[in-house]
């Protein structure tokens, strides 16, 4: 059986790893009091979690207030969590969630690419001609901004499938909708990111 | 070419995201498509552009920051879990499967609601202390005299002294609503001071159709009853000439006094 990292389904006894068994102690530490318990958590997922929420949001700034929000909300509703499911689906749902109240909230998305650049590290090391690096950035800032300009459920399906890397089942949960759902998004999310990145290069060229 | 597959689906199909069946279908086609063909190598070029470009990877002074924020708020006092949750997390320890702990949820919130209805309900109704009832009927209330004096009026030969019990006059100055267990009596007094008759007047919507009844504790012969039956007489004057809820509180200034001072 192929498990990913964001399976939802149980873990059955003998999947249980030594991470597996770890979490469980974490969690139930902090469900019986010991709240510096939760650093372990935190320390396991921030990455995960923040990596997603700067990925929804498009913002260092916003991103940190979403993942602190998540963890805010994790300690809070711990004792929800099934222990016998992983941890992480239901933090990554709780982050998507919490990315789509913050951008509802502020209503912007993307729109300051200027920020956005500031969580990346920076690579231009990687490259000796800086016009290079500059064309790098421009294209991304034009990423940013196609994906921007695609409906909110499209963007979010095809950030967790197309960049995060998830299964459309995994999708589907996280986002609690069904499959065909989910992958009609997807392929509508495509063909638009498509059109723009056409249009984009047409532009940068 | 005819017959071309929509972008969307090859969308699906350049990512492995169409079942096994309609992937053979359409990679068959696509083949022998120069258009779909084309289109599918724009979707992988974008695919490869858009994974290859959006790599956020967060710098580490922002996961300590957010580390350290969440971690000072929970041990502060500005992250203190409400009751709700306590209990929450309460039954939770005690029942692992939440659907457990949802139905004990649920039950205790119904046995609140029932407990919060009946002291609302005995708060309504601990206003007929002053009205009882037996198989007979209304029993003569005993210390009306010491309750809310409202006001007189004359006859030839009477006074008509007017009195509320308390609880229920300190619920209209507050509220302007006469409340379920009202009782009035009026008390016919000799100028001398005899008693010549004794009527009461209740509100128990439970009760009576039209919310309230009148009672006379005097038979026909003048003899004192010391419980009483609905009299019906009085009704009909009481609901078209009372100014408020069979009330003739256009007759008690003090009732109006009170409302104003409350």
């Amino acid at each position: 059986m192929i498990r990913t990292a964001v399976s939802m389904s149980r873990i059955t006894e003998s999947e249980r790893s030594p991470d597996v068994l770890e979490i469980e102690a974490l969690v139930q530490r902090v469900l019986t009091g010991d709240s510096a318990a939760f650093e372990g958590i935190i320390l396991r997922y921030e990455r995960r979690v923040l990596t997603l929420a700067m990925k929804l949001l498009g913002t260092a700034e916003d991103a940190q207030d979403a993942a602190q929000e998540v963890f805010i909300r994790a300690y809070k509703y711990l004792h929800r969590l099934d222990i016998q499911k992983p941890i992480e689906p239901w933090l990554m749902r709780m982050t998507v969630n919490v990315c789509r109240d913050l951008g509802r909230k502020r209503q912007r998305r993307f729109n300051t690419f200027s920020e956005a650049d500031t969580m990346e590290a920076p690579d231009t090391a990687k490259t000796s001609n800086p016009h290079t690096g500059l064309v790098e950035q421009q294209e991304k800032q034009l990423l940013w901004q196609a994906l921007n300009s695609l409906p909110e459920k499209e963007r979010i399906a095809v950030t967790l499938r197309d960049i995060e890397g998830l299964s459309t089942s995994e999708v589907a949960a996280i986002l609690e909708s069904s499959e065909t759902t989910v992958r009609s998004q997807i392929s509508r999310a495509r063909v638009r990111l498509k059109d723009a990145i056409q249009r984009m290069i047409g532009g940068l060229q | 070419m005819n017959g071309c597959y929509a972008p969307e689906v090859l969308a699906l199909f350049i990512a492995d995201d169409l079942s096994p069946a309609e992937a053979a279908s359409v990679n068959n086609h696509v083949r022998g498509c120069e258009k779909c063909l084309k289109t599918c190598d724009e979707l992988e070029a974008s695919q490869t552009f858009v994974k290859s470009r959006l790599r956020p990877m967060p710098n580490p002074e922002l996961l300590s920051a957010v580390r350290h924020n969440v971690l000072s708020k929970i041990q502060s006092q500005e992250l203190t879990l409400g009751w709700r949750l306590k209990l929450e997390r309460m039954l939770w320890a005690c029942f692992r499967k939440q659907a457990y702990a949802y139905a004990t949820l649920a039950i205790l919130v119904v046995i609140s609601a029932s407990l919060l209805a009946q002291i609302h309900h005995t708060d309504q109704v601990q206003h007929l202390t002053a009205a009882v009832f037996d198989a007979d009927g209304l029993v003569r209330p005993g210390a009306y005299r010491d309750w809310v004096f409202l006001g007189s009026t004359k006859d030839a030969e009477s006074l008509h002294n007017v009195y509320i019990e308390p609880a229920a006059y300190r619920q209209y100055a507050k509220t302007g609503i006469f409340p379920e267990g009202t009782v009035f009596v009026r008390e016919r007094v000799r100028p001398g001071g005899d008693s010549l008759t004794v009527e009461a007047s209740v509100k128990d919507s439970n009760r009576f159709p039209g919310g309230w009844a009148f009672f006379a504790f005097t038979d026909g012969q003048g003899k004192v009853l010391m419980k009483a039956l609905p009299d019906g007489n009085c009704r009909s004057c009481h609901e078209q000439k009372a100014e408020k809820d069979q009330v003739f509180t256009q007759f008690y200034p003090v009732l109006r006094l009170a409302r104003m001072e409350s």
